[in-house]
């Protein structure tokens, strides 16, 4: 009784209420959505499932890491370091003094083809420990003004390579002035081998990012000179090495096409590399490797994918075999209710 | 952790519930009533046939005499009073007092037409209504009220069949409140007789009382006990011819008090003493409050879900300790603490009166009463099959018990204990009880009540659930949720709370996995960038990440995602306690969680930057940062949305369509944003990124490669956890790993009930060892019940006046008998 003092007069509300909702019901549209009803997969991870999943992985990756491991088998691909050997022995000591004087820079490096190389050939070089991907770095260029003459202007995010003397430097930013400058010149048994540098850029970038009509502009005429210089008079579109350079690459140690050498190297062919050894990774203790290299449908010499689907696929195949003997050793009967918690301790419904 | 109602749905480890409305209907029908000694009413309350049923006792359906009426407010059958019988009873003068009292003390407001019929009774509480429709069923119809008089037709008055109609006039209303327990009306007859007519709570009357009337005093008391164990609400009644003289100088101290500036409700309370006094008890009413419907068997599901019940009521401690019982919160097994104020050594204190020293000695109790029942209670929960525990305090011992000092006896206490009852408390003290469990012990609480007292308590509590009910919005509109029944409880948690805490949990873990995936596989690129803090990403997939490209399958899985179907999990309520647990988010969980996001976005990274150095096409073209970046990017939001297949226990059609789409919205977005320039100066660094990707064969090969790779490791982790560390989930998942998931709500309420076999062995389960106080009360009654019903039963009646007339005279012997 006194706890019912508190509600005043509400019963007569009340009834009334319910007897209207007895007509008008608020019972909601049945829906199987709304009703959490839809049709469901309940999956239940069996042995013979987990079992059979890995079976199936297993013989769908053995297979193609022989594939991939095969194609990288058949790359043939000769790595020659000359960051340290062309420097002259007398001035190791002091590197980059050497590489920012004026002394003859040439440097002559001999290959031996180790196996038939089929063309095209393609020539990278590797720069290693450069921070092409560097936060300050990569953002130090201009798209627009790249792509056409009226924004040459658009040079914000270049600085400190925007400007010189209020001209704007066209291809403004640390990319563009950093571009790599070592030149190979090869020669096959004194036979020079031409280095086809044309088409060594992605279509897209050649034809869409760089400017046709845009020409370089006040490159290279800052205080301190970066790297390589620029053909005024080639539009940037066509300056592939640029284009090439520009496409920052994603990790310190990196490579970019050089050029294709158009024809085969028999096994045993000795190659006479001439190279200008121009370019400064002696400050910053980068390597620079010379790379001729074949390619097959997969690309580069790579056994990371081959030996990754093998590997994943072995694993398989061998957990396979592990959780089949587990569960031979210590089986569950699938749905046993003596497993359930409150069944397994006594007096668990306290 | 994570603090929110719905996960806190399938957390919930205590259950504080308001007894009247909650667990009862809140119907209040006039069931039974005692006068000058004699116990009125054959009724058998759904409590004592609750009981009696768990005593294994059958129970004929109850059988009416052919006369009776049944209305709201109104389930009273017995002949000896109907229809003006009452004027053969022992002592008509004193039924003639009890209607009258009933009729004319009360402060209800007749509306509609001035019929028996017709009339609405608008009352302050379902009680009083109760008790002037009582009275108009007696003959003795209140049907009009002016601010001084109260008009009501009596019949049978002075003799059989008469009907008058008599206006009294109240001087005096002394009105209801909780201290003083009771009501009182001066009222003068047309005669100039000038009466008071009091009903209040049994203590406060049976303490005014004249000392003459001892005899039908014990017999009352007796039937008081009796209605107050079978669940019942009691009233006393009681009247005092006045003295005019008397009268009038009570009277002009009255008005003084009232029109007083200070104090006036307590100068009232004190004059009302100096009347109410020598009164003579009438008898008592009882007033049956209905169990809702299904309210056992959800306890007992509840409880089964390792859910504790507390009872809080304002109600008396027999009544609330029987509720209990028919509630199957406490059987005859259980080992009950008894903690309550009506010790003789707390009553005596009390007669002596000193204030101070009555709460000396009660605190003393207490203390004491509690450290005995702690240490009995370790006693008994380190035997190994030891009694479950019950506790039962009352609300003036409860006051001393949360004292600071001994708060946290009563907790440990309490918590040992499979269900406690409070009875007799206040709001306030509903909510310090369950803010005590909420802070003490750092539960997950759930308060569930209808009335407007019970809205501290639903505040206090995490959960507040309101029913609405008979008393009101207040509590619907405290709550949290609002439900019909109490019984819909075992849906709320045990299927949507369930759901929800699951839902959570893994929507809150997936969240963290593929962020912490996305974001890991930056922080081991920016290892590689002389720490400058390049971003991977371009900015619009770094950005879309999370808006385009993860979102939907994870709203979807929050969505669906459910373990068991709603009728298993109420099947195996058992399994709401992995989420009293909270095993689906501790740092075990995390920790895999996060070890697997490391893992992931390791593959993801280190896979593609290893392969991807050298040239990828046949044309010896090299991959820029961008392009690296735009297929790590691919492999993780193609792994991070199948994974969501792999954490779903039920994958819908939707599921399917939303991974699918993620992934393909990602690919057309690729396709669109690489593919166009836009003349604004931006970094167009991803320029035909995805064109230049996808014509290598390079891209397919990781494609597969990498998320494979990258779910391996969660993959043979669910494995071995299902097989060999399996939750309880897995295993009901198995054994009905063949049954569709049947829905259906009709059929979930029959998937709900035991069958025969089962029940008979429940039923059997729950047979007493020893019998108690409480179950004693329930046998003689169904006895004489069921003899009473069988006789009346076998005669098909042809006139109403026949049957009435022959079932009084049969029952006439039967009267003594049951005194």
């Amino acid at each position: 009784m006194p706890s019912n003092t508190a509600s005043s007069s509400s019963a007569p509300a009340g009834s009334a209420d319910s007897s209207a909702s007895r007509t008008k019901s608020k019972r909601p549209k049945y829906s199987k959505f709304t009703q959490q009803e839809l049709p469901a997969c309940k999956p239940i991870l069996t042995p013979g499932w987990v079992i059979l999943t890995f079976l199936v992985i297993s013989v769908i990756f053995i297979p193609l890491g022989v594939v991939s491991l095969f194609a990288s088998q058949d790359v043939v691909e000769i790595v020659d370091r000359y960051d340290n050997d062309c420097v002259p022995t007398p001035a190791r000591a002091n590197k980059v003094a050497y590489i920012q004087g004026v002394s003859d820079k040439s440097c002559n490096r001999t290959l031996v083809v180790p196996k038939k190389m089929k063309q095209p050939i393609y020539v990278y070089y590797q720069l290693e420990n450069f921070y092409q991907n560097h936060r300050r770095y990569v953002k130090s260029r201009s798209d627009s003004q790249l792509r056409s003459v009226k924004d040459e202007n658009q040079i914000d995010a270049c600085k400190p390579e925007d400007d010189v003397n209020g001209r704007p430097i066209v291809p403004c930013g640390l990319i563009a002035w950093s571009l790599f400058n070592d030149t190979y010149t090869l020669s096959k048994n004194n036979q020079p081998l031409t280095v086809n540098k044309r088409g060594i850029a992605w279509k897209s970038d050649r034809e869409h990012k760089f400017g046709k009509n845009v020409f370089p502009k006040n490159f290279q005429e800052g205080n301190i000179t970066g790297g390589g210089r620029l053909d005024a008079n080639k539009s940037l579109s066509e300056q592939e090495d640029l284009i090439v350079w520009m496409r920052t690459a994603a990790l310190p140690t990196f490579r970019k096409l050089y050029g294709k050498i158009e024809s085969d190297l028999e096994k045993g062919d000795t190659i006479h590399v001439t190279l200008l050894n121009n370019y400064n990774t002696y400050s910053f203790d980068g390597k620079k490797k010379l790379v001729l290299s074949t390619t097959s449908w997969l690309g580069g010499k790579n056994d990371f994918l081959g030996i990754a689907y093998l590997t994943v696929g072995g694993i398989c195949f061998f957990l396979a075999l592990v959780f089949t003997i587990m569960y031979l050793v210590k089986p569950r009967r699938l749905g046993d209710p003596t497993y359930l918690s409150w069944n397994r301790v006594p007096g668990g419904g306290r | 952790m994570i603090q929110g109602l719905c996960e806190e749905l399938g957390q919930i480890e205590y259950i504080f519930s308001d007894k009247t409305g909650t667990l009862t209907r809140n119907l209040m029908e006039f069931f039974k009533c005692s006068i000058g000694g004699i116990s009125y009413g054959c009724g058998i309350t759904e409590i004592e046939r609750g009981i009696a049923q768990r005593d294994g006792l059958k129970i004929h359906e109850e059988q009416r005499s052919a006369g009776a009426i049944i209305e709201k407010g109104f389930n009273f059958d017995d002949p000896r009073l109907m229809r003006g019988a009452w004027r053969n009873e022992p002592n008509p003068d004193l039924c003639k007092e009890f209607f009258r009292c009933l009729a004319i003390c009360h402060t209800v407001l007749p509306e509609g037409d001035e019929s028996p019929e017709k009339i609405f009774y608008q009352a302050a509480s379902p009680d009083e209504a109760a008790l002037v429709t009582a009275a108009k069923n007696f003959g003795f119809f209140f049907y009009r009220r002016t601010p001084t008089t109260v008009y009501v037709r009596e019949s049978h008055t002075e003799q059989m069949g008469k009907i008058k109609d008599v206006s009294y006039e109240i001087l005096n209303v002394l009105e209801f409140n909780s201290t003083r327990k009771r009501q009182s009306v001066v009222c003068r007859f047309p005669d100039g007789r000038l009466v008071l007519y009091c009903k209040g709570a049994d203590t406060v009357i049976f303490e005014r009382l004249a000392e003459s009337v001892d005899d039908v005093r014990k017999v009352t008391r007796e039937h008081l006990e009796h209605f107050g164990s079978s669940g019942l609400r009691t009233l006393c009644l009681a009247y005092k011819d006045l003295n005019p003289e008397a009268y009038e100088s009570w009277n002009e101290k009255f008005i003084q008090a009232k029109s007083a500036l200070r104090d006036r409700e307590k100068k009232l309370d004190e004059i009302a003493e100096l009347i109410e006094k020598d009164l003579i008890l009438i008898g008592s009413t009882a007033i049956e409050d209905k169990l809702q419907e299904g309210v056992p068997n959800c306890i007992e599901t509840l409880s089964r879900a390792g859910i504790k019940i507390w009872v809080l009521t304002g109600d008396k401690m027999e009544t609330a300790i029987n509720i209990a019982y028919a509630c199957n919160l406490i059987n005859n097994e259980m080992k009950q603490f008894i903690i309550s104020s009506e010790t003789d050594a707390i009553r005596e204190a009390e007669e002596r009166g000193d204030q101070v020293e009555i709460a000396r000695v009660i605190k003393d109790e207490v203390n004491k009463e509690l450290k005995k029942s702690l240490e009995e209670a370790q006693q008994y929960l380190q035997t190994v099959a030891g009694p479950k525990l019950a506790l039962v305090i009352d609300g003036k011992c409860l006051m001393y018990a949360l004292d600071p000092t001994l708060r946290i006896t009563l907790l440990s206490l309490s918590l040992n204990c499979t269900s406690v009852v409070c009875c007799r408390v206040s709001p306030l003290q509903k909510a310090q009880v369950t803010s005590l469990v909420r802070k003490g012990a750092k539960k997950i609480t759930l308060s569930i009540g209808d009335g407007a007292n019970d809205v501290s308590m639903i505040q206090a509590a995490h959960v507040g659930v309101g029913i609405s009910g008979m008393e009101g919005m207040q509590a619907v509109m405290a709550s949290d949720f609002a439900i019909a029944q109490f019984r819909f409880l075992t849906d709320l948690l045990l299927v949507h709370g369930r759901w929800s805490y699951l839902r959570i949990c893994k929507v809150v873990m997936y969240f963290f996995y593929k962020n912490l995936t996305f974001t890991l596989t930056q922080f081991w690129f920016t290892f590689r960038t002389g720490f400058s803090g390049q971003r991977f990403y371009d900015d619009w997939f770094q950005s879309l990440y999370n808006v385009f490209f993860t979102a939907l399958p994870v709203i979807v899985l929050g969505l669906f995602e459910k373990d068991v179907s709603a009728s298993l999990s109420k099947r195996y309520p058992e399994l709401y306690r992995e989420g009293i647990r909270n095993s689906f988010f501790k740092w075990r969980v995390v920790a895999v969680w996060a070890s697997s996001a490391v893992y992931q976005s390791l593959v993801c990274y280190l896979f593609v930057t290893a392969s991807a150095f050298d040239g990828k096409n046949s044309s010896g073209k090299m991959f820029g940062l961008w392009d690296v970046s735009t297929m790590v990017f691919t492999c993780l939001v193609i792994a991070v949305n199948l994974r969501i297949l792999l954490m779903s226990n039920s994958i819908t059609r939707w599921h399917h369509i939303t991974v699918l789409g993620s992934i393909l919205a990602w690919l057309v977005f690729a396709f669109v944003y690489c593919g166009i320039m836009t003349p604004r100066d931006r970094n167009e660094n991803v320029y035909f990124v995805i064109y230049v990707l996808m014509s290598t064969f390079y891209f397919y090969f990781t494609l597969l490669l990498v998320p494979v790779v990258a779910l391996l490791a969660d993959f043979i982790y669910q494995g071995v956890e299902r097989w060999f560390f399996t939750y309880d989930y897995q295993i009901v998942q198995e054994i009905h790993r063949h049954e569709p998931d049947s829905c259906n709500a009709d059929q979930l309420e029959i998937a709900n009930e035991l069958s025969p076999e089962e029940a008979r062995s429940y039923a059997i389960s729950q047979l007493p060892r020893e019998l108690s106080k409480h179950t004693g009360f329930a046998f003689d009654s169904p006895g004489y019940e069921s003899f009473f019903a069988s006789q009346l039963g076998i005669y098909a009646p042809q006139k109403a006046w026949d049957v009435a007339r022959r079932a009084s005279m049969r029952s006439r012997p039967k009267a003594p008998k049951k005194k």
